[in-house]
């Protein structure tokens, strides 16, 4: 075969990413922006707004997976503190989810992966992809006098209109990403999530981070998912099941690109790659 | 480009895009500059979470076989994409594209697979930045990309 021209393997490149969207659209990972549902947001019969469904991403996220998305330039303010845990984590920590560790708040709610939301008279619940959930009652104003340090924090919630706000403080002082980019977060970190529903297609959350150990200031995060299948529901996922790659993890998520997102911009496969010989293995 | 070829790069850009879950990001395992082929003999199938493994029986230059194995994306990703479990069975002949393991060992990121029906699928987990993963927000350069 011949080499792939550039200019034309550019064309096919965008035009295969076009339809590679549509399908990864139809197939799972992001909702359906354009057939998203206006109709008006469905109500419990204690009269709040029901979040209860399969919530899935939007195409208009992104970076997906970084906490600083809103930002310019997407620099989180970073105390030196903070500069030094994030080199820790780039350098020397293995992603904590990769161990089976919880991701927590709010690297969930930055996370590319689905999720259910299932709401009864006096609590949400959010399920995860990766088998971890949390319950958050209605109506709990005050934290726990000296929470155990916990993946969500000591999570409080209440309505403040249609708003369902949740407070958590409490949080691990080890082992936790506060984004899939490796970004760091500390004991001292307290987020405020406001949770909306303003129409039957869309959830919506404004998260309020403060960290003073890590970050000069608080810092915003906003997120539009789009309604799935009704019908749709969790696999089982096991995530010690068979997690046999952990001995080969390096510190870090990889490099981080320009456009926010992480990784490397590598070469993609050639059509016919060498075999093991040429590395000498 | 060739019909071929063309075929080749819109198949597995499609088939790249289809979601799974990150369980760890690429580039903390694999090295994104050591594409590898690999032909051989499945030895052993790991249809589990967080990845599947599947391995092979692969023999080198000086006729040595060496046993080889391929983290793929977990079986639920696969089978949405229509990698089903008996796609594979013990002593199928395999050839897997991918990425070595950063670490040396006989790893690699099986990111595009060559079935014994002659279908070519994609293996990787996409949402861990590596190549092909639908979370990145450009096609990367060189066409087909996105694998």
């Amino acid at each position: 075969m011949r080499p792939i021209g550039v200019r034309a393997a550019l064309c096919c490149g965008a035009a295969f990413w076009l339809a590679a969207s549509a399908l990864a659209q139809a197939q799972g990972l992001l909702g359906d922006d354009a057939a998203a549902s206006t109709a008006p947001t469905p109500r419990t019969a204690e009269g709040h707004p029901d979040f209860s469904g399969f919530w899935k991403g939007s195409k208009a996220t992104k970076p997906v997976g970084n906490i600083g998305k809103d930002l310019p330039g997407f620099k989180l303010p970073l105390t030196p503190a903070g500069e030094t845990a994030l080199k820790n984590n780039l350098t020397k920590t293995v992603d904590p989810e990769s161990r089976c560790l919880i991701g927590g708040i709010p690297r969930h709610d930055a996370s590319a992966l689905p999720f259910s939301i299932v709401q009864n008279k006096d609590h949400v619940a959010w399920l995860y992809m990766y088998t971890y959930f949390r319950t958050v009652p209605f109506d709990v104003h005050q934290h726990e006098e000296d929470p155990d340090p916990r993946y969500f924090g000591d999570e409080i919630g209440w309505w403040e209109g249609d708003t369902f706000v949740i407070d958590s403080v409490g949080f691990k002082s080890t082992n936790m990403w506060i984004d899939e980019n490796g970004n760091p977060q500390s004991d001292a970190m307290h987020a405020v999530e406001r949770w909306t529903r303003p129409d039957a297609g869309h959830i919506h959350v404004d998260v309020t981070i403060t960290d003073p150990k890590y970050y000069t200031h608080p810092f915003t995060y906003s997120r539009t998912w789009i309604a799935g299948d009704s019908k749709a529901s969790q696999h089982e996922y096991v995530c010690s099941e068979n997690n046999t790659d952990l001995k080969h993890l390096g510190p870090g998520p990889g490099g981080i690109r320009a456009d926010g997102t992480r990784g490397y911009d590598v070469a993609p496969l050639p059509a016919v790659p060498p075999s093991p010989d040429a590395y000498g293995k | 480009m060739q019909p071929r070829l063309f075929l080749v790069a819109a198949c597995v850009a499609i088939l790249s895009t289809l979601p799974a879950q990150a369980h760890h990001s690429f580039a903390a395992e694999f090295d994104g500059t050591k594409p590898v082929r690999l032909s051989g003999t499945i030895t052993k199938i790991e249809w589990t979470n967080p990845h599947s493994f599947f391995y092979l029986d692969v023999k080198d230059a000086r006729g040595e076989i060496h046993n080889w194995a391929i983290e793929s994306g977990n079986p639920g990703a696969l089978s949405r994409r229509g990698w089903k479990k008996g796609a594979i069975k013990l002593g199928d002949a395999l050839i897997v594209d991918g990425y070595l393991a950063k670490d040396g060992s006989r790893l690699i990121d099986g990111r595009r697979v060559k079935l014994p029906s002659g279908e070519t699928v994609y293996g990787g987990s996409a949402g861990d930045g590596g190549p092909g993963d639908p979370t990145a927000a450009t096609p990367a350069p060189g066409g087909g990309a996105q694998q």
